[in-house]
């Protein structure tokens, strides 16, 4: 075992769910280390979206444990989870359509502020929030927009929004739920690009996603859920090479096209 | 003159009203009906304890705002159970209620006889008794209250509270408590009710389970949906236009048989027009994850 692992962010120990007596999640067990990024892929009703509510918590698991920093989190409410530094990014978008882009950064910059300090309108600590908000904005290149409504952004736009509000927050842990569907081909880049800048501020990612080959890129592992259950969890290159992907995909007769 | 003067107390009033149902329906997305029960229980304990056992306004102002306060816990219990339509009708249910045992808690409210000579409230010497004076009070207690909720409308409370009308997971994965806004939100403004309702019978000095009904609650609706939900200068401006808008037909030559009808009327047309025509601005759709 290597440094890295004896740290972990996230832990998973035999997490089941079930809702009307249909089981999503099958015991699913697994760790991330801090600092690390993993994708989760799997096909349709695999339960990956599942799997990330019941780290956040706005599902409880019907067995099993999550523990976040080697602390226990299975039965604790989402907000105080959202407080430790969990972070969650939505796969229908997140942002709040009828506020402001700035407000929408400053609602999430007070979100682990004590309350004293924001409440008043002209609190010290509102300018400077306002101000970082503006600089975290400049970054994905949205500062120009602060000032329009979330709602009138664009897909990949309102992404950039969502993935920097969850970094203005201060999560440690970011949970990105399909960070690309409704994000056009040239935004993924940019996309992309976020990404790897949390990767260099050293944050724990979880990514759900269809596309292999855009997660390839940034994840060290992979893992693929299926029928709520651990399938594979590996390096991106083996997990490609596995003919057990392949088959859930696609059924037994594989294309040699590779996977979209 | 006295008219114009008994439009103002109007107005003020029901700027308090009106504005603290802006906040947990317009900001928070709740659509709570329970709201004239809140100025009701307010009317009654400042008219209970001013004519039972003539205690001063410096008790039954903050008596009102308290009772009325109160019933903020059980509409905070119907909103953890229902959410949005189911929401309106429990919080209906419940001011039925809340008319119910006005009308009928005889021993304690005679009924639909109604609380009458509820006296003018006098304090440091200076009294109320009349409308001029009793003006000055409802436009200080009214100005005082909108400071503190325009304070209230840009704080980061309102943020989360629109952040949890649109989004409840992502407002919860921000660390917002989004219940424990919720509750708070029902309790300023059940409270803001309350006081209202205290101004209401130190005003009308006579009281009953009618003034109270749904169509009240209709009317304040009304003044927040044309206002704009969630705005609170639209909401200030339209309560202003709405309490002042059937005002004129009073100088018409109509019989007042058929003026009361009319400006129900009126206020019909209005609200069909304006939910007409806003009707995907009034309930932006809510997300669930």
């Amino acid at each position: 075992m290597d440094e890295k692992r004896e740290q972990p962010a996230l832990t998973l120990q035999e997490l089941r769910f079930a809702i009307h007596h249909a089981q999503i999640l099958n015991g699913v067990t697994f760790d991330v280390s801090r600092g690390e990024t993993v994708g989760v892929i799997g096909p349709n009703g695999s339960g990956k979206t599942t799997l990330f509510n019941c780290i956040n918590g706005f599902y409880l698991p019907t067995a099993g444990k999550v523990l976040f920093q080697e602390r226990e989190i299975t039965r604790m409410p989402p907000f105080q989870r959202a407080e430790l530094g969990l972070g969650r990014v939505f796969q229908n978008f997140g942002i709040f359509r009828e506020m402001t882009v700035l407000e929408n950064m400053v609602t999430a910059l007070e979100g682990r502020q004590p309350l004293r300090t924001t409440f008043f309108p002209w609190a010290k600590q509102n300018r400077k929030n306002r101000e970082r908000a503006l600089e975290l904005l400049g970054e994905v290149q949205l500062a120009e927009k602060a000032h329009l409504k979330a709602g009138s952004l664009s897909g990949g736009q309102m992404r950039l929004l969502e993935i920097m509000r969850t970094f203005a927050f201060g999560a440690e842990l970011f949970l990105l739920d399909e960070p690309t569907a409704g994000v056009s081909p040239k935004m993924k880049e940019d996309v992309a690009e976020l990404v790897r800048k949390l990767q260099n501020e050293k944050k724990t990612i979880l990514i759900i996603e269809h596309d292999i080959r855009f997660i390839e890129k940034f994840c060290e592992r992979i893992i693929v859920l299926d029928s709520g259950r651990v399938l594979l969890d590996d390096t991106p290159e083996k997990v490609k090479e596995s003919p057990l992907l392949q088959e859930i995909y696609f059924g037994k007769r594989s294309p040699s096209s590779g996977l979209v | 003159m006295e008219y114009l003067i008994h439009l103002a107390i109007l107005v003020g009033i029901y700027t308090i009203l009106a504005q603290s149902l802006n906040l947990c329906f317009g900001l928070g997305g709740l659509f709570n009906l329970a709201h004239v029960a809140s100025y009701a229980i307010g009317a009654y304990t400042t008219a209970l304890l001013s004519t039972e056992f003539g205690l001063s306004l410096w008790y039954t102002f903050p008596a009102s705002i308290v009772l009325g306060s109160i019933l903020a816990l059980p509409i905070a219990a119907i909103s953890s159970k229902l959410t949005q339509d189911y929401f309106a009708i429990g919080t209906l249910a419940f001011s039925f209620v809340i008319v119910a045992l006005l009308i009928n808690w005889k021993s304690l409210t005679r009924g639909v006889l109604g609380i009458p000579g509820i006296p003018r409230p006098e304090i440091l010497g200076v009294n109320f008794y009349e409308n001029s004076n009793f003006l000055i009070l409802t436009v200080l207690v009214a100005t005082a209250a909108q400071l503190i909720l325009a304070l209230l409308f840009q704080s980061r409370f309102a943020r989360g509270l629109k952040a949890q009308a649109e989004y409840e997971e992502a407002a919860l994965s921000l660390a917002r408590n989004t219940r424990r806004i919720r509750g708070i939100s029902f309790f300023i403004s059940a409270g803001y009710a309350g006081l209202a309702g205290s101004l209401f019978a130190y005003y009308i000095n006579y009281i009953d389970p009618s003034s109270f009904s749904l169509t009240e609650m209709v009317f304040v609706l009304t003044i927040v949906v044309v206002g704009k939900p969630g705005s609170f200068w639209g909401v200030l401006g339209a309560t202003f236009f709405l309490v002042l808008l059937p005002e004129p037909l009073r100088f018409l030559d109509i019989s007042p048989s058929i003026l009361g009808p009319m400006r129900q009327l009126l206020y019909a047309v209005i609200l069909y027009g304006v939910v007409f025509f806003n009707r995907y601005k009034i309930f932006p759709l809510q997300r669930v994850i």
